[in-house]
């Protein structure tokens, strides 16, 4: 397991609610995410398999080069493919705003 | 994929797909951050809600109360966490229950039993679950759901006996011992677990209902689980299922099923014999040995029994002493050697009922002497259904409790897995010699790390950071599991003295029993428990603060 912490600059977009999807299976993972008001977006990042951090680098630049949020994310992973990351993100994005 | 599949759906989906629309309230939800401490030390990623969702929600007039296992997270395990949201919510509705507010439990039970990393928490976790379904049950049908891909295995699955009533889908299974265990311990030849077709004869839900081992097979569907847990819950409001022999009750027609069960391909043959001492494990003797120095030679007669059961007289106090012990001549080979088997655990049911039906006034006590080195892992005890067998040992206890009998374990060699939560730990108060032979624990380290993906030498590691995952007896008494340690001179050949030192330390902590009957939960306020099982703790307070809160 490994530990990875990353920030970015917060968007203009507040979180409506928080929410949680996923289940950290294999080849799965859980998002929490919630709203944030400092100037900064943190994610933390748990996951099963080491070694990967400027991976989960490029897929959170991505889904915040795709949306303008101020946001604080929690990951689990069990060791999810980029895509499935990709999408249990924007899965969780869209669902706080239900 | 149908779109109403109920097996396909989260824990949380279901629990949200079951209850009325809008009505859904979770309690410690993920937002509460009671994850698991145990998982992330062992380099285990951890799960927000530590693998389980528990919800209120009405189901048409009536409050409901929703308990999803997550199948994906750690195949369901059960550890400290969210075994204690599990307990601790049947703890509150039975607290509920019995101020005459009545909440309907469902439990949708997708999980492989205790959660190896967390072992003996899990354990102590799942017999708390054991004796609130059992004292829930008095008050309101406790319904059980299985209709996941794990299926419902292990202390679980016993938990699942126990309830009232229960729903089994197609896809669902229901054993005491998964296949990989059971290939582990006791070889291929007596189970394959590559064998599909032989898994879902052996454990599938169709098995289960012919075998009257559940109540209802439904499609994997959300609407016919849901309208069968309707149907229920409105007999239970009409109190028609009052009367209805529970079947961990019913003695005289489910061990009618194990005599009439043909025996002739029992036997095992010779490398199977050899291959089942090294993991399972033999026991002592400690069990008969212990059993005769305390009852005074009352089991002349101990030939052909694996169940040794006398009463006799210790001052004021009339003892009822039970002891599982090795029996070569038993029918069930895989139960030889002091194992839990199919006929352990309904002559352990068997002798207690004895004692509640014939005790109206002085109700005597009742002392389990333990030594079991685990449940028999076979074929045909799946086939049977050993885990209905050791609920009926489970329910015994807990009725004997109930009923105002003192009920006190002495543990004098091994208390494992399943065999201790039918022998043993279901007792308000639990002795143990102090022995280094005296072992506590959930699985033969072989099994562990073959179901845990870890080398023996890691498995043995573990119980340096995680003591719950130790197998001696100081590091379950760590964990409040353990009344008293008694010193003896030697615990194989006793002598008279510690013989009598240990009669007077049952004698105490029977009368500490009739003082204050406790149920399993109480151990959580030992000086040890509230050191050791803080999350257990927490997890009850904080669950307490949510649970009344306006829908």
């Amino acid at each position: 397991m490994e530990t990875l912490n990353f920030e970015f600059r917060a968007g203009r977009q507040f979180i409506q609610r928080r929410v949680q999807v996923g289940v950290v299976a294999s080849g799965n993972l859980e998002v929490l995410l919630e709203p944030e008001f400092s100037p900064v977006s943190r994610v933390r990042v748990r996951t099963s398999v080491d070694g990967y951090r400027e991976e989960w680098m490029a897929i959170l630049r991505t889904f915040f080069g795709r949306h303008d949020v101020a946001a604080a994310i929690e990951i689990n992973d069990g060791g999810g493919s980029p895509p499935i990351v990709l999408l249990r993100l924007e899965q969780a994005l869209e669902e706080s705003r239900k | 994929m149908k779109t109403d599949s109920f097996a396909e759906k989260t824990a949380r989906d279901r629990a949200r797909s079951l209850l009325d629309a809008g009505t859904f309230r979770e309690l410690l939800d993920p937002f509460a951050r009671l994850e698991s401490p145990h998982l992330s030390v062992q380099e285990i990623v951890p799960q927000s809600d530590d693998g389980v969702v528990i919800a209120r929600g009405k189901l048409g007039d009536n409050n409901a109360l929703v308990l999803s296992l997550e199948g994906g997270f750690q195949g369901g395990s059960v550890g400290e966490v969210n075994g204690a949201k599990i307990a601790g919510a049947l703890e509150l509705a039975l607290r509920d229950a019995r101020e005459g507010t009545r909440i309907f439990p469902v439990l949708i039970l997708d999980t492989g039993g205790i959660r190896l990393q967390e072992a003996n928490l899990g354990l102590l976790a799942i017999s708390e679950i054991h004796s609130a379904i059992v004292a829930l049950r008095e008050f309101v049908p406790v319904i059980g759901v299985i209709a996941g891909r794990v299926g419902c295995f292990g202390g679980m699955a016993i938990a699942a006996a126990l309830c009232t009533f229960l729903i089994g889908s197609e896809v669902g299974r229901l054993g005491l011992n998964g296949p990989e265990v059971i290939e582990q311990e006791a070889g291929t030849t007596e189970f394959d677990a590559h064998d599909r077709v032989l898994i879902w004869q052996t454990l599938g839900c169709r098995r289960r209902l012919a075998m009257g081992q559940i109540d209802w097979l439904v499609d994997d569907s959300v609407g016919a689980i849901k309208e069968c847990i309707t149907t229920q819950i409105n007999i239970g409001v009409t109190g028609k299922q009052r009367g209805a022999v529970p079947r961990t009750r019913d003695i005289v027609t489910q061990t009618q099923k194990i005599q009439d069960h043909a025996t002739a391909d029992l036997e095992p043959n010779a490398a199977e014999t050899s291959s089942s001492g090294i993991s399972s494990g033999h026991s002592s003797g400690r069990g008969r040995r212990w059993y005769n120095a305390l009852m005074e030679n009352a089991a002349e007669h101990s030939e052909g029994k694996s169940v040794l059961v006398g009463d006799a007289q210790w001052g004021t106090e009339t003892i009822r002493a039970i002891s599982v012990i090795p029996n070569l001549l038993a029918r069930f080979p895989r139960a030889r050697q002091g194992q839990m088997g199919v006929e352990e655990g309904w002559g352990i049911a068997r002798a207690i009922w004895e004692a509640i039906d014939s005790d109206l006034k002085i109700k005597r006590a009742i002392v389990a002497i333990v030594d079991v080195p685990g449940q028999a892992f076979g074929l045909h005890e799946e086939q049977l259904g050993i885990h209905l067998s050791l609920a009926a040992a489970v329910d015994a206890y807990i009725a004997a409790r109930e009923f105002g009998h003192p009920v006190v374990a002495l543990i004098v060699g091994k208390a494992i897995s399943g065999a201790f939560l039918a022998h043993g730990l279901q007792a308000s108060k639990i002795l143990a010699l102090d022995d280094v032979a005296v072992e506590v624990h959930v699985m033969s380290e072989a099994s562990v790390a073959r179901v845990t993906r870890r080398s023996l030498r890691e498995v043995a590691a573990l119980a340096k950071i995680a003591p719950s995952t130790a197998r001696d007896v100081h590091s379950f008494a760590g964990l409040g599991g353990i009344s008293r340690l008694l010193k003896v001179n030697d615990a194989d050949e006793p002598s008279a003295e510690s013989i009598e030192e240990v009669r007077s330390e049952i004698l105490q902590a029977i009368r500490r029993a009739r003082a204050d009957a406790k149920s399993p939960q109480a151990r959580l306020g030992s000086p040890a428990g509230r050191a050791s099982r803080t999350m257990s703790l927490e997890v009850r307070r904080m669950l307490e603060s949510q649970w009344s809160m306006e829908l």
